[in-house]
């Protein structure tokens, strides 16, 4: 499975008011392809703070936020796994579409082959974290990590392939931030 | 009222949540902050993830503040760039006033060139003063939201009510 594919079936899966941040770099980019929607936040730089403005947004709304991280991403703001996990809002949701590299770079590898992402996420405090290897499972996966209690993180390998990498998003970033908060 | 009159100004001055990191120039803001509800304030970690929460906050719908050491600047250079300058977020930020000749040596590399840093990034800034709480809290959210960016207060110890 793709990062792309598994951006798509994670869209596919949500409810209309749940609010996304989608992480800089090609996850906004390939979310925004998928399926644009004003409730998603698209991230172009500031890596590593997903987990932290989702944080932010978590602690602002009733409604679910779901934050879509990579593993390079995550492990470069690792701190804000420790603030989800102390501060434990519930309805945060975090996906880490974990491809073991750099990809945006040029596919440079990363130390998350060697981190078990999911046992820091539950080490920090989040109510449930899993690891899922296999394609065929994602679905299965995304809906129990979906449903389990918050916060929770699904750390989701997938390719490190980039067959066909998506565009950059064709709005200007204060357009982005304007048209997200006049959304909620 | 809380235990701290600048945080008392600051959400007279409609700031509903604030994410920082503690510095002994801050001691009283932040032990006004401990007695907020919990989601009206995050202890971050670390400077930019403080300022990366009040971006999610202020995405959600809330006024926001930021609170940390100077030392913390340093970190939060690349998300005052890509994310509050870039998308045009307001933020209040306030900032100790370190790094005097008097201070310990690991203040003062960073904290003699605070206004400079700040101008260089055209973040404006204003020295705070004590017993004019009210006016620099307003000042500091007025101005942060006049340019939908990030504002400073730089705060001296003196200045820590």
């Amino acid at each position: 499975m793709t990062r792309a594919e598994a951006v798509a079936l994670a869209l596919s899966l949500l409810n209309d008011d749940d609010i996304v941040v989608a992480a800089d770099g090609a996850i906004a980019r390939e979310a925004y392809r998928a399926l644009d929607r004003p409730r998603t936040f698209y991230m172009l730089g500031s890596m590593g703070q997903v987990a932290s403005i989702a944080l932010g947004l978590a602690m602002s709304r009733m409604e679910r936020v779901v934050a879509l991280d990579g593993d390079g991403n995550l492990l470069m703001g690792f701190g804000g796994l420790a603030m989800v996990g102390g501060l434990r809002p519930a309805n945060l949701r975090h996906l880490v579409l974990d491809n073991g590299c750099y990809a945006t770079t040029g596919g440079q590898p990363a130390l998350s082959g060697k981190v078990d992402l999911a046992a820091a996420a539950a080490g920090a405090g989040y109510a449930w974290a899993r690891r899922c290897f296999s394609p065929e499972h994602a679905r299965m996966g995304m809906e129990t990590w979906l449903a389990a209690p918050g916060p929770a993180l699904l750390d989701l390998v997938v390719d490190a392939r980039d067959p066909d990498p998506a565009r950059r998003i064709p709005m200007s970033p204060e357009e982005l931030a304007l048209r997200f908060r006049a959304a909620l | 009222m809380s235990a701290s009159r600048r945080l008392d100004a600051l959400r007279a001055a409609g700031v509903e949540f604030v994410a920082g990191v503690p510095c002994s120039y801050l001691a009283r803001f932040f032990a006004g902050c401990a007695e907020l509800p919990s989601n009206d304030f995050l202890p971050a970690v670390r400077e930019d993830h403080a300022l990366a929460a009040c971006a999610g906050a202020w995405l959600g719908g809330r006024r926001v503040a930021a609170a940390m050491q100077n030392s913390g600047l340093g970190y939060c250079l690349e998300v005052l760039t890509s994310l509050h300058l870039m998308y045009r977020l307001p933020l209040p930020m306030l900032v100790s006033d370190r790094g005097a000749d008097t201070d310990y040596e690991e203040h003062r590399i960073l904290g003699s060139r605070v206004r400079r840093l700040l101008t260089l990034f055209d973040i404006p800034w204003r020295d705070a003063r004590a017993g004019a709480e009210d006016d620099d809290a307003r000042w500091l959210v007025e101005t942060s939201e006049r340019d939908s960016g990030p504002a400073v207060l730089l705060v001296g110890k003196e200045a820590d009510s």
